[in-house]
């Protein structure tokens, strides 16, 4: 049978349709995906209140990190710590690293500096909504990778209703959010008659305030750190000093509800994957259980771990829906992460070009965190 | 290949605890909401227990009304047909523009391919937050505000979807595709009659995922409803939450109306569903 060379008409006629096939995606993803990323970089640099807008430049930043120096200094700070991690990890020879780690030190000292400053100088309702997502990402992500873990564990295998307990482990994470958030609103009242108050005094204890609580928990538990003067690193400090409010506590505990299922099956999953010809070797060789855990089965679902991790602390960044509907006005924001911040700024206070500025920060994040991911995926997963 | 054997013993029993309590927690919540959609007010308060195998947990007698006072009285019919209406057109035009962009991803050579390819993935790394306001104002200047296009359009295509579905049509030999081409069959004709049939358990994957998506999203509703004309159900529950004050019967039987379709879907698509997110990874 002769070669048959496609005709250049037909491979042009090819590419046309190739074209028009995207080109629909195209446009609806370019639009209000695409586009939106520079729409929004213009719109920050705007006083932009609902209609009218004057052109600003960076004062909406400037708002936010209180001037040109403390944000030049965030910025030189991070800088730092970047070049100095860049340095000390790829870095063969002895004074390269000592010079990493240097830098590093040298960042962390001008963030003590000047984080103080920003609070002092700039929109100190930002900070808080940062410290929320830290503390919100802290206390969700690693409780629910060992529980996602544990529950994948007792799945592992072939065993009688295993698809069963898969659907219903998916289903939190399935149904929608503003549903179940409605339930645990209840479950979380502060009501004397409510699920959370009725299970301690079950134990005896008195009712809290859940979701209605705006106090730190640390602060609960051990009582008020001292609180310094405006600016001063103490009244910064005090402010971390005070941990996760009870009602962030409070969402978190959903949180675990709707993601710990959700770990489980994608665990689950890599844990399937691990040859069992591993176990037997190891345990001819007389390995013990713990050993087997932490050398074969632990490493081999690391890149789980690392898709987990990087999804759940982005995912922080983006929340929305059950914080909206379970949190409680009357707390002042301790329960806001950035986005839901963000989306007060924009939607209630009409504030579009601050909002904007705020969004590119927090995009800024999340594309320093995937850089993060990134790196560390190359570095230290283990793939097969 | 030997079967593995099926755990006896301690091992076993232990299992089916551990598995047995994670699966109580899950449904509890559910199990909640159901016994107090039925309560009457007075029990939402006074006829109260922690404990689901209490009588208390439960109504004296069951309130079947509460359902119709929250269908007729708040409405949730209309926010249910709202829903209904914007997550089928939302489906019909994410499957048209997905199937087509992910056939040409998957079957056919157009220089530049990997690199919109890239450029449609990145879409997937920005937070909705970020693309809020400038949609909201885009949104704004069509004026499609209240409008069944504002809640629809910039849902029409998924740069996940595409995703999802090229990696399934890349998995049909290239041998049908070309085949069908010497007989005369047109590109489109390849896709209807070739290649999305044989797709069928993905397609109906992303279709459902899909429904799950637009019945869940609450943000973007929140922004350009403004009047009752376009409510969906997401936002009619958040108003019934913040509106209704103590009445928790009243919400409970809103969540329990809200969450029903997806609960039907998801049985019914159980399996392929399961297996989609635990093995990609990602419900977008």
């Amino acid at each position: 049978m002769p070669l048959r060379l496609p005709s250049l008409s037909a491979r042009s006629s090819e590419a046309a349709s190739g074209y028009l096939f995207v080109l629909p995606a195209a446009l609806v993803l370019g639009l209000f995906g695409l586009f939106p990323l520079f729409f929004n970089a213009c719109i920050s640099l705007f006083n932009w209140r609902i209609r009218h807008s004057t052109f600003v430049g960076l004062a909406n930043y400037g708002e936010i990190f209180g001037g040109a120096l403390p944000f030049m200094g965030l910025l030189a700070s991070v800088v730092l710590i970047a070049g100095g991690f860049a340095l000390a990890s790829r870095g063969k020879k002895a004074p390269a690293r000592l010079l990493g780690l240097a830098l590093i030190a040298g960042g962390a000292a001008g963030l003590v500096f000047d984080l103080p400053r920003i609070e002092a100088l700039g929109d100190p309702d930002m900070l808080r909504s940062f410290r929320v997502t830290v503390w919100y990402s802290l206390g969700t992500v690693p409780v629910q990778l060992v529980l996602g873990f544990f529950l994948a564990v007792a799945l592992d295998g072939k065993f009688d209703g295993k698809q069963t307990f898969r659907v219903v482990y998916l289903l939190p994470y399935i149904v929608p959010a503003v549903a179940t958030a409605a339930v645990f609103e209840r479950l979380f009242s502060l009501r004397p008659e409510s699920w959370a108050n009725q299970v301690l005094a079950l134990a005896g204890a008195r009712p809290l305030q859940w979701l209605r609580e705006y106090k730190g928990v640390f602060e609960m538990l051990f009582g008020s750190v001292p609180a310094g003067g405006p600016g001063s690193l103490a009244r910064y400090w005090s402010a971390w000093a005070g941990g996760p409010s009870l009602s962030l506590v409070s969402i978190m505990i959903y949180n675990y509800w709707v993601f710990v299922g959700y770990y489980a099956l994608i665990y689950a999953n890599a844990l399937a994957a691990v040859p069992r010809q591993l176990y037997e070797a190891a345990s001819l060789d007389g390995a013990r259980p713990w050993t087997m855990l932490r050398r074969i089965t632990l490493p081999l679902v690391s890149p789980s771990t690392y898709f987990l991790s990087i999804l759940g602390i982005i995912g922080t960044f983006k929340s929305f829906n059950s914080i909206y509907v379970l949190r409680d006005p009357s707390t002042g924001g301790v329960t806001d992460p950035m986005s839901v911040y963000i989306f007060f700024q924009f939607f209630h206070g009409g504030r579009f070009g601050y909002a904007a500025a705020l969004s590119v920060v927090l995009l800024a994040i999340v594309a320093g965190l995937t850089a993060i991911q990134r790196r560390s995926m190359e570095k230290r997963v283990f793939f097969d | 290949m030997t079967e593995p054997k099926r755990a006896r013993g301690p091992w076993s029993v232990l299992r089916y605890f551990a598995l047995g309590i994670g699966a109580f927690v899950c449904i509890m919540p559910f199990v909640y909401m159901a016994a107090n959609s039925l309560k009457t007010y007075a029990e939402t308060v006074t006829r109260v227990s922690p404990n689901p195998f209490s009588p208390e947990f439960w109504p004296a007698i069951p309130q079947w009304a509460n359902f119709s006072e929250v269908w007729l009285g708040d409405a949730f019919g209309h926010y249910f047909l709202d829903s209904f209406v914007i997550s089928l057109v939302t489906l019909a035009g994410t499957l048209a523009t997905s199937c087509l962009a992910a056939y040409a991803f998957a079957k056919l050579r157009f220089p530049g391919k990997e690199a919109i390819f890239s450029v449609f993935l990145a879409t997937l790394m920005i937070p909705e937050t970020v693309t809020l306001i400038p949609n909201f104002l885009v949104i704004s200047y069509l004026g499609w505000i209240d409008r069944l296009a504002g809640l629809t359009v910039p849902f029409l295509a998924s740069a996940f979807y595409i995703f999802l579905l090229r990696q399934f049509f890349r998995q049909i030999p290239d041998s049908f595709v070309e085949s069908a081409r010497m007989d005369g069959a047109t590109n489109l004709r390849i896709l209807a009659s070739i290649v999305a049939p044989l797709s069928r358990a993905a397609i109906f994957t992303v279709a459902c995922l899909d429904v799950a998506f637009s019945w869940n999203s609450l943000q973007w509703p929140l922004v350009v409803v403004q009047t009752p004309r376009w409510r969906p159900i997401s936002v009619g529950l958040t108003r019934l939450i913040s509106e209704e004050g103590p009445q928790i019967q009243l919400r409970m039987a809103g969540a329990l109306i809200s969450l029903l379709p997806i609960v039907i879907v998801y049985i019914v698509a159980q399996a392929q569903i399961v297996e989609s997110i635990s093995g990609s990874g990602i419900k977008e």
